[in-house]
């Protein structure tokens, strides 16, 4: 299967510059940098690139809204999300530990072409490690000259899940709250410290080399309509062979479990979670649904960060559904009242169904807070509040039914 | 008396020049405060707030939202151990069991030596490695009984 960005994972030193170099690295740059910014841009329009950081917004057109020099003029920053902190997704941590001078590469050409001077990596503090890794990389790249005027800036967040929003990222960074603003203006007209800013993932920006090098079309032609070249996968849970699994944007969900293995120990499935915990699982059915943003949104659900948790026949709906919504009400920011309050009673009214002390009308009292919450708060954890018990409860009644007198 | 060292202030002084804007270093300057007295004390932010030239409400503000800072004194060598879905799946009860039992504390409680403290973390992003083990914000693998073994000799 055609690999873009972990083709050269079996190197073990292609973390650093100068194996990264001798397999081709920082050549994409330096084709970058002799062409006009407008052309590179059209490349990337062309590639049908999408963010991969979860939201599936096409990259090329993202770009396209920063407003131009002569009408705003002063500085212009580029963002490097790498603060995954979603239930099952673990894959920059990987391209960062594997790969940190791909991801530099393809911020230099993004900053290159929104003009950017100073760009930003912000870095979930618990990933030590990988920013010891980018540290030593980032050093390594200036000392080879390849930074040109661009200043790349490493900094570390402070454990909020919510940091990893796009705006409440920014507002982490001015040294606040992570609370998400409500947009518009939206980052690349009004972002960090009210600048134009483009705020990128890990995995989208270390997709541009390539496209570069190959063309925006030999990227688009990889993938499938509207969703070019290829997706991560961290795939955790009930598996046999857990880890990071790249594959072209369209690829089965049936595929994708096949390659790590399967499910576990030859037992049956009961569902995938495809994109990380926020998303609505997937039923054994539903395997032959194809992996992109567009086709997975018709089955109900979203590819996320390609954080995917298979989960055999052995697990219970409600304790997965407690785990989440837990999960959801420690990292709720409190801004929005909905979702303070209502991840909350989720919670609460989930653990009481686990400690057997389940009430009739509890699932319809989870649907109501589910459904006063979704579509009335700013952010997207919110929104998830609502449609996880929803999901949980409709795919899987029998669960609910055992253990909540009158269910359904 | 005075929170930090001059060493220390000194430092705290270079993370409000580091980045184009001042404010961009507050979340840095705090994590180092976080590393020095393992807690954020109502005193230290406001020093903070000083140096930074910011309200005390607004430091104190972002000092009490991210879980990294805490208002209890954390061990030398912070344990987390992840219980979101994959690590819940792969036995984290199990493991949080264990380190109660080991070190001897309740979660979010010091040894009485200081050396070590553990709590339950938010997903760590590790699910392959479930469930995982972290210690001072590095990625330890996953928490098994042997690794709990290990955390009292760590250096």
């Amino acid at each position: 299967m055609t690999k873009i960005l972990t083709v050269h994972f079996d190197d073990p030193k292609l973390h650093e510059l100068e194996t990264y170099r001798r397999l081709g690295g920082y050549e994409a740059l330096k084709k970058a940098l002799g062409m006009e910014r407008k052309a590179l841009q059209e490349e990337v329009v062309k590639s049908n690139l999408r963010g991969l950081g979860g939201a599936g917004f096409p990259v090329g057109f993202k770009w396209s809204t920063v407003p131009p020099e002569d009408k705003v003029p002063g500085p212009r920053y580029v963002v490097v999300n790498c603060d995954e902190s979603e239930p099952g997704c673990y894959k920059d941590r990987v391209l960062v530990t594997r790969a940190p001078h791909q991801l530099l590469e393809g911020l230099l050409i993004a900053s290159y072409v929104i003009g950017a001077k100073d760009s930003f990596i912000f870095i979930r503090g618990e990933y030590q490690n990988q920013y010891d890794i980018l540290e030593k990389a980032v050093a390594e790249a200036e000392k080879a000259g390849l930074l040109g005027d661009v200043r790349i800036h490493l900094m570390r967040g402070a454990g909020a899940y919510i940091s990893g929003l796009d705006t409440a990222l920014l507002e982490t960074m001015e040294g606040k709250k992570a609370w998400p603003r409500q947009p518009p203006p939206f980052p690349t007209v009004a972002g960090l410290m009210g600048k134009p800013t483009v705020v990128n993932n890990v995995e989208t920006l270390s997709m541009l080399p390539f496209i570069v090098r190959e063309g925006g079309e030999a990227f688009a032609k990889i993938g499938c309509a509207k969703n070019g070249g290829t997706v991560l996968f961290s795939v955790s849970g009930h598996v046999e062979k857990e880890g990071v699994y790249e594959v072209p944007m369209g690829t089965k969900l049936r595929d994708v479990l096949a390659l790590a293995g399967g499910v576990k120990g030859g037992k049956k499935l009961k569902c995938v979670i495809p994109g990380g915990t926020s998303m609505p699982p997937l039923l054994e059915k539903d395997l032959d649904i194809c992996l992109d943003f567009d086709a997975i949104r018709a089955a109900g659900t979203f590819l996320g960060a390609g954080g995917m948790i298979v989960l055999d026949e052995t697990v219970d709906a409600v304790e997965v559904a407690h785990n989440i919504e837990r999960f959801l009400a420690h990292e709720s920011c409190g801004q929005c009242t909905p979702c303070r309050e209502g991840s909350n009673w989720s919670e609460r009214i989930l653990e009481r169904i686990l400690e057997g002390k389940g009430q009739a009308g509890d699932t319809e009292n989870l649907a109501r807070v589910g459904e006063n919450i979704t579509g009335k708060v700013i952010c997207a954890l919110g929104d998830t509040v609502g449609m996880v018990t929803r999901a949980y409860i409709t795919k899987f009644p029998d669960d609910f039914k055992k253990r909540v007198p009158n269910h359904g | 008396m005075k929170p930090f060292t001059d060493e220390q202030e000194k430092s705290l002084v270079a993370w409000t020049k580091k980045y184009p804007y001042t404010n961009l270093g507050l979340i840095e300057a705090l994590r180092s405060v976080q590393g020095w007295h393992r807690m954020i004390t109502p005193e230290a932010a406001s020093a903070v707030a000083d140096i930074f030239k910011l309200p005390f409400n607004h430091v104190w503000g972002v000092a009490t939202f991210f879980p990294t800072f805490t208002r209890w004194k954390t061990g030398e060598k912070r344990v987390g151990v992840c219980h979101g879905l994959s690590c819940f799946l792969k036995g984290s009860n199990k493991a949080e069991w264990c380190l109660e039992k080991t070190l001897g504390v309740p979660k979010k409680q010091a040894t009485p030596d200081g050396k070590l403290s553990w709590e339950t973390m938010e997903c760590l992003g590790a699910c392959e490695q479930a469930p995982a083990l972290q210690v001072n914000d590095r990625l330890v693998g996953p928490a098994t009984d042997e690794a709990i073994a290990k955390l009292k000799d760590m250096k």
